[in-house]
């Protein structure tokens, strides 16, 4: 949505740039990338100093993750420059920014678990011996030394996967650093971490920062950047805001620079925030209580009535998707009640939960879509087993497919054409259709409007709301303050596996939203 | 068959397509092949090989040779394949095909000629071998979807156990006394009018097997568990009931395949042999069935059988081919095949992305 208004926005000549602080290791100068008629980045600067721990701040959709893929090599800027050592540079691909030292840790680690800790450590680079066959003593030894130079004491010959996330993580790191990476950035590190974990590796982040190496942070736990960067950087709609020290920054300001004060954007309207509408009075449909998953969520209760529409607001790692799949069958609770219609369920499988009047819209669209298979196949999926009888011929399905294709708006309206070539919000009313072939009891949406236009976006909140007044109990999930915002009743953020805040019949802005998560 | 029943990628599409500009009668005539391009590829590769037949030996079109040399030779295969069919469209596999119809020709000969526990159960023994086809292929398909070994792995040695449990019932030693109605069924030399009975079998088993993949639920669940198995699980399907079913229809056809074998041989011998695994799985792929899943079907699966049904029998009636060489060949008409299928699959493609 943010990324839309930047694309449409004029864009004024380009504001003066400081020269490059002297000793600068990594800077960049009015960087601009565009995609298509949108503006990813608009005129950044950006400056890395030696042995610097930088934050980089901003909403989904602010720039953060563009600028991460040009200082890694990812894609090229269309204009600005960027220097690394002082000397001007310009990768074609992340092998050369990995050359000239410049290493990622993506929030998806790419280390190896059914191998060594050690293996991971040297993945692709082993120490051999003369007749090139691995040296295990020598590396096992290396691996260990340089992980205890991070803090770290494990076994390096264990299997990586024996080990907690955290320290998975941490072997991920050391394996950059030692490739000789002196620019380390590191995309949503604590997302999936416990606090002890965090600590930890804010621990060796420091080191590493002793030993002279510069980390980039990136991350939407503002606690955790406030915690350990020496300065932040906080980007909003494709443009920096402003670069400042840590210290001395709070929680508060940073939200109010990541949100800003411009009333000409569209997002204005939530900075003051919404009134949420007076509590929804019907029975509840699904009651949820003191549910727990390993690693995921602890101790989370909720309530979704008949005609209300409950907003889950929280980012990665916050136990929301869990929850999800937990409630169709996909994970099963260590413990906790669920509850549907005053009767508590135990639900093992997606067929057991879509008999139970269950539909649940994945945030992943590979995981929902049939490429290669017709819209109409798509849609009369789920619910084959009543729509159709037993031999049915292809006319009887397409009836109920074209009428849903007109329902939900699918473009172009041609029930025979492959999904795959749909655009993605296209795609996804193709998905939201399957699930209304057969009105639901309680739907939950995951994400539902991600990646889609604005017009796609109001068709799909207008069908949900739709739904809500014919008395569907609606669990909306979202990292995008507006979309709970906007469409929800009741907002309950959750943070790192637990419900933090629920918020009824009272006003809520983004930040208040966003100091929950 | 193939024409009536619409089925497969886009078929239709140009019916409700949004305007188009008008195309030239050939571009049509190509845009719609394109769009079939999994079956009309294979099509055109069985009509090229009969008229490369036809033209090059005098005794291949000729009405002895397509029922007798092909359709009833080739029947058994088909039975087989239209098992499999199932299993690789819901990107599986089934290696066990060949030693599962070998146990239960085997089987069935043997309960005709012995009383087990003191019953003599004559022709029944071909329902006792039909219903154990029918386990041995729901155990590849239990431990496969719901244990989790990789079927490749479960039936390649289900393969192993079946070969074994043969030669153990049998002793080693061939049977040579056949139930009555296996050599009914599957006898070269029966025949209602000038249809051979195999044939007629075959072709039941093919029509049956297209009824449930192109018109029931089930057919479907098969489709979209080949065609992203992700999805359809979260679609609410029972993915692995889909593929425990698919793993015991193709244990049943193999069954069959194995009786009839047993009525064309006129015996039951213990024997290993792997032909009947790579002729069925040839055949499925060559028809345009996609090892992946999700694509594919009967009607692939009987241009496939025939496909490899002309080429086997009409490479032994060109002369001048040294009998050494004729397995070579053999194999690089395969691969021209394959290449044919892979080559109208990628136009296909790129024809559609372009719309």
């Amino acid at each position: 949505m943010q990324r839309d208004d930047a694309g449409l926005t004029p864009i004024p000549p380009s504001p003066s740039h400081d020269p490059p602080a002297a000793g600068a290791l990594l800077a960049l100068r009015g960087v601009t990338k565009r995609f298509g008629g949108a503006t990813a980045l608009d005129g950044v600067d950006f400056e890395l100093m030696p042995g610097e721990i930088h934050g980089l701040l901003g909403e989904n959709g602010a720039g953060k993750s563009t600028l991460m893929k040009i200082l890694s090599g990812f894609q090229a800027p269309d204009e600005g420059e960027m220097t690394l050592r002082g000397e001007q540079v310009r990768f074609s691909s992340p092998a050369e920014a990995k050359a000239r030292g410049i290493g990622m840790v993506y929030q998806e680690l790419s280390t190896i678990g059914a191998l060594s800790v050690a293996e991971n450590v040297f993945l692709g680079d082993q120490p051999t011996t003369r007749g090139g066959i691995i040296n295990w003593k020598r590396m096992n030894a290396a691996a260990d030394a340089q992980l205890r130079e991070l803090g770290v004491q494990v076994d390096v010959t264990s299997r990586l996967s024996a080990l907690p996330l955290g320290l998975q993580q941490m072997v991920e790191i050391a394996r950059v650093v030692f490739s000789g990476a002196d620019v380390v950035i590191l995309d949503e590190p604590t997302s999936a971490l416990s606090v002890r974990e965090s600590e930890r590796l804010f621990t060796s982040m420091r080191e590493l920062r002793a030993r002279g190496t510069s980390l980039i942070f990136i991350s939407h736990f503002l606690e955790d950047v406030l915690a350990v960067a020496d300065r932040v950087t906080i980007l909003k709609n494709a443009r920096k805001v402003a670069t400042l020290p840590a210290a001395g920054l709070t929680k508060q300001r940073l939200i109010e620079m990541m949100i800003g004060r411009d009333a000409s954007t569209l997002a204005a309207s939530y900075q003051e925030g919404v009134t949420l509408p007076p509590p929804v009075e019907a029975p509840p449909v699904l009651e949820i209580e003191g549910l727990s998953i390993p690693g995921a969520v602890r101790d989370a209760s909720l309530t979704v009535r008949a005609g209300e529409i409950v907003g889950l607001f929280g980012f990665l790692g916050s136990g929301m998707t869990e929850i999800a799949r937990a409630l169709f069958g996909q994970l099963q609770p260590h413990a906790g009640v669920i509850r549907l219609d005053g009767r508590p369920v135990q639900i093992h499988s997606s067929t057991q939960a879509k008999r139970l009047g269950i539909a649940y819209l994945s945030e992943n669209r590979r995981a929902t879509l049939f490429p290669r298979q017709e819209i109409y196949k798509n849609m009369t999926l789920a619910h084959l087993d009543r729509l159709v009888p037993p031999l049915f011929r292809k006319r009887s399905e397409l009836g109920i497919a074209e009428q849903m294709v007109k329902r939900t708006g699918v473009r172009p309206p041609n029930p025979h054409l492959l999904a795959g070539y749909l655009s993605g919000g296209n795609q996804q009313k193709v998905v939201l259709g399957r699930w209304l072939t057969r009105q639901p009891k309680l739907l939950i949406l995951n994400e539902p409007t991600r990646g889609m236009d604005v017009g796609a976006k109001r068709e799909v909140l207008d069908l949900i709301k739709g739904l809500k007044a014919e008395g569907v109990a609606v669990l909306l999930l979202s990292a995008e303050p507006e979309t709970v915002m906007t469409e929800a009743d009741r907002i309950l953020v959750m943070s790192k596996g637990r419900v933090t805040k629920e918020f009824a019949g009272e006003r809520v802005s983004k930040d208040l939203l966003m100091a929950h998560a | 068959m193939a024409k009536d029943m619409p089925q497969g990628v886009g078929a239709g599409a140009a019916g409700t397509a949004t305007a188009r500009p008008r195309a030239s009668g050939w571009a049509r005539i190509l845009g719609w092949a394109g769009q079939r391009a999994r079956l009309i590829a294979p099509l055109v590769t069985l009509l090229g090989l009969v008229v490369f037949f036809s033209l090059t030996t005098d005794s291949f079109f000729t009405t002895r040779n397509l029922w007798n040399g092909i359709l009833s030779q080739y029947a058994v295969v088909a039975v087989a394949a239209a098992g499999t069919t199932f299993v690789l469209l819901c990107a599986e596999i089934d290696l066990s095909i060949a030693a599962v119809s070998l146990l239960i020709g085997v089987l069935s000969a043997y309960f005709w000629i012995t009383p087990v526990f003191g019953i003599d159960f004559g022709t029944w023994g071909v329902l006792i071998g039909l219903i154990a086809a029918a386990l041995i292929g729901y155990a590849n398909g239990f431990f496969a979807a719901y244990i989790r070994i990789p079927s490749f792995m479960m039936t390649l040695a289900m393969s192993t156990i079946a070969l074994g449990l043969a030669v153990w019932v049998t002793q080693g030693k061939p049977i040579f006394k056949v139930p009555g109605l296996l050599r009914t069924l599957g006898g070269t030399g029966s025949k209602i009018g000038p249809v051979p009975v195999p044939v007629i079998v075959a072709a039941v088993v093919l029509l049956v097997a297209d009824i449930v993949l192109s018109y029931t639920k089930f057919g479907r669940y098969v489709y979209m568990t080949g065609g992203n198995r992700e999805a359809a699980e979260m679609s609410g399907v029972n993915t692995r009931r889909v593929v425990a079913l698919c793993l015991m229809i193709s244990g049943l056809t193999a069954g069959m395949a194995g009786m009839l074998n047993v009525g064309k041989l006129n015996g039951a011998n213990p024997q290993p042999s792997n032909e009947l695994l790579i002729f069925t799985i040839a055949s499925v792929v060559l028809g345009g069935t996609s090892l992946f899943g999700g694509e594919g079907g009967i009607k692939n699966t009987l241009i496939g059988v025939l496909i490899f049904g002309c080429l086997r029998n009409g490479l032994n009636q060109v002369e001048g081919i040294s009998i050494y060489i004729k397995q070579a060949v053999e194999g690089f008409f395969l691969v021209g095949a394959l290449l044919l299928n892979v080559v109208a699959l990628r136009l296909e493609r790129i024809r559609t992305q372009a719309e």
